[in-house]
């Protein structure tokens, strides 16, 4: 556990949690430039942020810090189009060689997921990624978006049965 | 009959009470409106957790290079090892010559010194080549 800002850099900051902030913006907005550049943004107000971090909860600081970047964003850019789903199939490099079946399968069936998630109300779909991309407890959700853990508890739920319906 | 609801969501997270899961567990029993929504929501929450981890490129982190140590410092390291591991080895070689002639601890306390007693073609001389040689004058 992260007790002082001395105990951690942001470097340590990047390595270790660089890839989860990543993908939690690529998931909430499907573009990866704009996770790119959230991740920049993030790491910023991290190196800004240590030195007056008070021992806590670092998740809940993190992704704190995390999502209110990503709404600053969101707002500044009131927003350049959304560009499409970006093509799974040039990032996995499967165009070139032929796949197995079951791989395109499950590379759609990723589109359709992803798809599933944008068209959800920010508040769930949010709940949603932190809690099952990101991983972390209602706990920890609830003090990054600074709500009631009742209220994650409800936003996941609701979440999670609007896109069991957008799945069929 | 109330429904579980919320619960269900928090029951597949492990996010409940302790009350609260013997209040789903045997709700679940008794209720097939409530078993079905579990699988659904099972269903919905296993999708977003097969989604894969996309690698976050380098350039977003920003992160210094690593340092990478100069190979020539590493070979000289590496030499003192080697030199050492030599000088080790003909210490053990001194010591455990099958001459049958015992070694006292006094001789054992110099090395060289034991290899002299145990070697009367062993001159100081030749102490002085082979440390040398071993490198223990090297540096």
């Amino acid at each position: 556990m992260v007790e002082t800002a001395s105990d951690i850099s942001w470097e340590d900051v990047a390595r270790v949690y660089g890839r989860k902030i990543y993908n939690f913006a690529y998931r909430l907005t499907g573009n990866p430039d704009d996770a790119h550049d959230l991740v920049q943004e993030v790491l910023l107000r991290v190196r800004r942020g240590l030195p007056t971090y008070r021992p806590g909860s670092f998740e809940g600081w993190l992704w704190r810090i995390t999502r209110n970047a990503f709404l600053d964003d969101v707002r500044r850019r009131k927003r350049r189009p959304t560009t499409a789903l970006p093509d799974e199939l040039d990032r996995t490099g499967l165009v070139s060689s032929p796949a197995p079946d079951e791989v395109l399968a499950s590379i759609r069936l990723g589109e359709d997921i992803q798809k599933a998630l944008l068209d959800l109300p920010y508040d769930f779909r949010e709940a949603v990624v932190l809690c099952d991309v990101v991983g972390l407890s209602y706990e920890e959700i609830a003090q990054a978006v600074e709500a009631p853990i009742g209220t994650v508890r409800s936003r996941i739920h609701r979440g999670r049965r609007m896109l069991r319906e957008r799945l069929g | 009959m109330i429904h579980l609801g919320e619960l269900l969501s928090a029951h597949l997270d492990g996010e409940l009470s302790p009350a609260e899961r013997d209040r789903v567990a045997e709700h679940l029993e008794e209720c097939d409106r409530c078993r079905d929504e579990l699988e659904d929501l099972a269903a919905a929450r296993a999708a977003v957790r097969s989604l894969p981890l996309v690698e976050v490129p380098a350039t977003a982190l920003g992160l210094p290079e690593p340092v990478v140590v100069p190979l020539t410092r590493r070979k000289s390291v590496w030499a003192g090892m080697a030199a050492a591991a030599a000088a080790i080895s003909i210490v053990v070689a001194s010591v455990l010559a099958p001459d049958g002639t015992a070694v006292t601890p006094q001789d054992l306390s110099d090395p060289f010194g034991a290899r002299v007693s145990l070697d009367p073609g062993f001159t100081p001389t030749k102490v002085a080549q082979v440390r040398v040689a071993t490198g223990e004058f090297a540096e």
